[in-house]
């Protein structure tokens, strides 16, 4: 505090008695919060507010007794000199060197040499302000998962400002039917300059909504040294929740016939396959096979039953069936299993044999072959 | 039942023997012989004779079997002379032929006289079959030519005949194309027609000999009209009309117009053999035997028979002959024919004798 004091009479000095800059054309100049100082009766410069937003700075007022209007200009600390030229021409850069809760100062330079002719700086606390700032990050992993499973959750505070960041209060966002574990409300204190990391587990309801979820920003709310709250939030989180996954056994039957058109009589060999496409075994599958009528089991098992089938495994047997009628046979193959069924069904066209279609054309070609004979054989007898 | 030997020679005689198959087919046109077998009213054979192939190849309703060709090229040339040697060439092949058929009771020879190979085979053949078969009476149906035909064939038919009765066969029964042309307008027609009425007289003929009848004629009685008269002989038809009577139908058959060969019966005929066949309702016996009784007075023995058939009554008259004025006036024209045809030669032989004497001192200058 006494390092203040002498600050202020310091500024009350300069404000009684105009000094000459050190340097031709470059001076340090201390500003409160709406004061002003008048250099070389000329030119005012008025400090309308200082912030910390995007970096220490400050928002100047330039303006002349010619330029009466002048120009606002934020300026920053660290940035390039900011040159103001009054109406009679005078010219001066200014370089913000360091903000105060209440005021900053300056450094000023012209090519001429620089009076501050007048000066309504106000009272200056020249004691830096400590402001805690907190960013807060937050990851999921993983970031997709099942119903009925737990995913971690991660948030990471890290204080960015230079002053401890007090009576944090954490209000995390939620995914309905989800449930935190382990998720604080308040969070410890942060120093400047430190990260803290929090986890939690978030567990996905059996209820839940399969699908892809937003989760909505982590908030929070904090406050500095002095008293001051702020609040900074995350950026929401997205989570798939992938439905529960079901061990079911799931059979399929297929067919393979050799041929589609036979001959009736003929012997039509017949491919079964049993496959369990589902993500469990089967126990206890049955086939059962309907055979049409004029359809007859000439070889082979029609119906087996397996004990069981393995998930992705197959079981193929060849049955060997007879139509012993012409036309379109439909046969019918079941496979059950548990309470579900499949059903696969196998057409083929039986023909009659070359000898039984032709039968009646045979029959009557017969005669007229005899016929035909006879009259060849009694034109020779009369052809000499 | 009667076995019987036709045997058809030359191109005429091979053609009514053709005939004699087609109607023995009966009613079933040229397709007959594709579904039915010849139904003949006996044991009937035949066989087709000819040094012409192509002649066999003609005949259609004859069994390839039942065609003998005698090789010599084409025929003979209506040379009687050739005809002969070939014959006595080849007579074991034809004897031996006609050997397969079995034995016969009556055997028929048809040819042409005034052909080259039935008219020089007939005569031979007659002498070959009466050695060979002793018991079967021969009867040779000769055909003649038409007067215009030329003097080869006149010359041929008048030598035939000859040889032919020299041979003493059976009987000769006459068939005269000149006689017949009034059948049809065109030399074929009037052929065809002459070879169906041929045939078919010949098949009533055997179907009678072969029949019970009611009034029987047989196979002696034929050989003994076949004897009667000169030997030579010919067939007269007749069907008798709705309303015409028997007798009107036995004396039709010895018209002129149903004759083969013209001829007067009444006057020249020796022996007479008549068949009548017909609905019995149609035949009165007594009638039948009346007449023909008034027609032996006139004739000559007359035998007959009756054959009781569906349909108005038909008449076959067969008879022989004690003079044949036609073939007196065939004759004549024949040595007529003969003596201007030496003319006609001797004249060219003169006339080509003349021409060569014109170089007869000469030799070829080259």
């Amino acid at each position: 505090m006494n390092s203040c004091r002498i600050l202020i009479v310091a500024a009350l000095l300069m404000l009684l008695f105009p000094m000459t800059v050190a340097g031709v054309g470059t001076t340090n100049v201390t500003i409160g919060v709406n004061g002003y100082i008048v250099l070389n009766n000329d030119i005012y410069i008025e400090l309308l507010d200082v912030g910390s937003d995007m970096g220490w700075s400050a928002q100047v007022h330039f303006y002349s007794y010619q330029d009466s209007v002048g120009t606002k200009k934020t300026l920053y600390i660290g940035d390039i000199p900011t040159s103001y030229t009054s109406g009679s021409g005078m010219t001066t850069k200014v370089t913000l060197d360091s903000v105060f809760s209440n005021g900053a100062s300056f450094v000023i330079e012209s090519s001429k040499k620089l009076y501050v002719t007048d000066r309504h700086a106000g009272e200056v606390e020249t004691e830096s302000v400590t402001v805690p700032k907190l960013t807060i990050t937050r990851t999921i992993d993983p970031n997709a998962a099942e119903i009925g499973q737990t995913v971690k959750v991660t948030l990471t505070i890290k204080n960015t400002g230079n002053g401890t960041a007090t009576d944090i209060m954490l209000d995390e966002g939620t995914i309905a039917k989800t449930y935190k574990d382990g998720c604080p409300s308040t969070i410890d204190d942060i120093a400047a300059g430190a990260t803290k990391r929090i986890e939690y587990d978030l567990k996905i309801g059996d209820d839940a909504q399969s699908g892809t979820r937003e989760m909505p920003a982590s908030v929070l709310n904090y406050k500095g040294e002095s008293s001051d709250s702020y609040s900074t939030q995350s950026r929401s989180s997205v989570l798939t929740i992938i439905a529960e996954t079901v061990l079911l056994p799931e059979m399929t039957i297929s067919i393979d016939p050799i041929d589609y058109v036979v001959t009736c009589g003929d012997n039509v060999p017949m491919v079964v396959t049993i496959t369990n496409v589902g993500n469990a075994t089967s126990e206890k599958v049955y086939v059962k096979g309907d055979l049409p009528l004029g359809v007859r089991l000439k070889g082979g098992e029609l119906e087996p039953v397996y004990e069981s089938v393995k998930p992705d495994k197959s079981e193929e047997y060849e049955v060997t069936l007879v139509a012993n009628e012409e036309g379109k046979h439909v046969v019918e193959m079941k496979v059950m299993w548990a309470d579900e069924e499949a059903t696969a069904v196998f057409e083929f066209w039986a023909e009659k044999s070359g000898l039984e279609k032709y039968y009646i054309y045979i029959i009557a070609a017969i005669p007229i072959l005899l016929i035909l004979l006879w009259i060849i054989k009694r034109r020779r007898e009369y052809s000499y | 039942m009667l076995n019987i030997l036709v045997l058809g020679l030359g191109q005429c005689g091979n053609r009514i023997l053709d005939a004699m198959n087609r109607e023995a087919f009966g009613r079933g046109g040229a397709f007959a012989k594709y579904y039915t077998r010849q139904k003949f009213p006996a044991s009937v054979k035949t066989i087709a004779i000819n040094t012409a192939i192509n002649d066999l190849k003609g005949l259609v309703d004859t069994r390839a079997k039942d065609r003998l060709h005698v090789p010599h090229l084409h025929g003979v040339g209506a040379n009687r002379t050739l005809g002969k040697r070939v014959f006595e060439d080849n007579k074991e092949i034809i004897m031996s032929e006609i050997d397969k058929r079995g034995t016969f009771d009556l055997i028929f020879i048809i040819t042409s006289a005034a052909g080259g190979s039935g008219s020089s085979f007939a005569p031979l053949l007659v002498r070959e079959l009466k050695e060979t078969y002793t018991n079967a009476p021969v009867i040779c149906i000769a055909v003649l030519p038409f007067r215009e035909e030329g003097s080869i064939f006149l010359q041929n038919a008048a030598f035939c005949l000859k040889d032919l009765v020299e041979e003493k066969p059976a009987g000769v029964l006459l068939v005269d194309n000149q006689y017949l042309k009034k059948y049809a307008g065109d030399i074929k027609s009037a052929y065809d027609k002459i070879n169906t009425t041929t045939a078919r007289r010949l098949l009533f003929l055997i179907e009678a000999l072969n029949s019970e009848m009611l009034m029987v004629t047989d196979l002696g009685d034929l050989k003994t009209v076949m004897n009667g008269g000169i030997g030579i002989g010919t067939m007269g038809f007749y069907e008798a009309s709705k309303d015409s009577t028997i007798k009107s139908a036995i004396l039709g058959s010895l018209k002129p117009s149903g004759l083969l060969f013209p001829t007067n019966v009444y006057k020249e005929g020796a022996r007479a053999m008549l068949i009548i066949k017909g609905d019995k309702k149609y035949l009165d016996l007594d009638l039948i035997t009346k007449t023909i009784e008034e027609l032996s007075t006139e004739v000559g023995q007359v035998f007959k028979g009756v054959l009781i058939q569906k349909g108005r009554p038909r008449v076959l008259s067969l008879f022989t002959l004690n003079s044949v004025p036609e073939l007196e006036k065939l004759y004549a024209t024949a040595a007529e024919a003969i003596r201007f045809e030496k003319e006609r030669q001797n004249q060219s032989k003169s006339q080509l004798d003349s021409a060569f004497s014109h170089i007869e001192d000469l030799e070829p200058i080259y």
